[in-house]
């Protein structure tokens, strides 16, 4: 059921995940961190998520990474000699209460497709079955996923929309001002 | 702008080849993104991303500052307020003539206009141009301040 290829992706993940914490150079921790988005993006295509591999890809190994290393470039590089981190026990302490408490409800999760009280409060019938009887029909697109978005959830779409372009453009402004007009 | 004195800038034949031989098959991809989102996987958020991401590939091969003269600022800012202007009018239309807001089945009621293409218009002109202007927008921005901030006292009057 589980792949080779799926556990080598697994194990991937968490090291590149793992040593992004701990390289203590930033630079090196920035191109790990850009390894593991695109470990990610390619374990969202074995989950049959092929859009937010997509994104994955593009914003998180591409993007992300380009903006962070310009950043890099305007702040002074110096390097203390060693080689890893020293994690922060108050942080490491709070990550893994976080984890303990995420692991726990991984367990909670009822089947896929299961009809017992619990399974159907979660992946909610009514509104799935709506939309993948519906969708075809109503809206004429193939692709479901974008007949919920743009079609039956435009409206969250148009506030998603907005909320990008503002915090864009807010974030263009206050950078013009640092950039251009001194610190 | 593009005085090499100071500039993070350096020429590289490895990126400028590579970059030459994908940007064509990247932008191809991101557009195919854009316009058959409807039908496959995919969609304007991956499309208009990866549309951006060409870009910035571009400008990493071959000098920010070079690509920054012609793809301006302004033209960037249009794109992303050209988008959301788009999605609204893509909203309000119905909503003007009696209907809800984004009510996309009207257009067919009303006009015989196929819903399919309020989506479209939705997916093509309104989120692609926004999230592909953001990410070169920003880019460019966080890229301006990665060289000394002198050469920038030129772009003073352009912006504010």
């Amino acid at each position: 059921m589980i792949s080779v290829v799926e556990i080598g992706l697994f194990v991937f993940v968490v090291t590149t995940a793992l040593a992004t914490v701990l390289l203590r150079d930033v630079l090196a921790a920035v191109v790990v961190f850009a390894a593991y988005s695109l470990g990610m993006a390619i374990f969202y295509a074995f989950l049959l998520a092929p859009d937010v591999a997509m994104t994955e890809a593009a914003i998180g190994a591409g993007v992300t990474t380009l903006l962070m290393l310009l950043t890099l470039a305007r702040t002074v590089h110096k390097n203390k000699g060693r080689f890893w981190q020293r994690p922060n026990v108050p942080g490491l302490v709070v990550m893994g209460a976080l984890l303990v408490v995420l692991l726990a409800t991984v367990g909670e999760f009822p089947e896929v497709g299961a009809a017992s009280q619990e399974a159907l409060a979660w992946w909610n019938p009514a509104v799935t079955q709506h939309y993948i009887e519906n969708a075809y029909d109503q809206t004429g697109v193939t692709n479901a996923v974008t007949a919920v978005l743009a079609g039956y959830r435009g409206f969250d779409t148009f506030g998603e929309a907005t909320v990008v372009f503002a915090a864009g453009i807010a974030i263009l402004i206050v950078l013009n001002r640092e950039v251009f007009t001194g610190e | 702008m593009s005085s090499a004195d100071q500039s993070a800038y350096v020429e590289s034949a490895v990126i400028m080849t590579t970059v030459r031989i994908v940007s064509p098959f990247s932008l191809t991809y991101g557009l195919f993104l854009l316009f058959h989102g409807a039908d496959s996987p995919g969609g304007s958020f991956q499309g208009g991303a990866i549309i951006g991401a060409t870009i910035l590939m571009i400008a990493f091969a071959f000098g920010i500052d070079a690509t920054r003269d012609w793809l301006q600022n302004r033209i960037v800012v249009a794109l992303s307020a050209g988008g959301v202007v788009m999605f609204a009018i893509v909203g309000l239309v119905p909503l003007a003539f009696g209907g809800s807001f984004l009510e996309h089945s009207f257009f067919h009621d009303e006009w015989g206009i196929k819903t399919k293409w309020g989506l479209e218009a939705i997916e093509v002109a309104g989120v692609g141009p926004i999230v592909a202007g953001i990410v070169v927008g920003l880019f460019f921005l966080i890229a301006a301040g990665s060289k000394p901030t002198d050469s920038g006292a030129g772009a003073v009057d352009d912006d504010d």
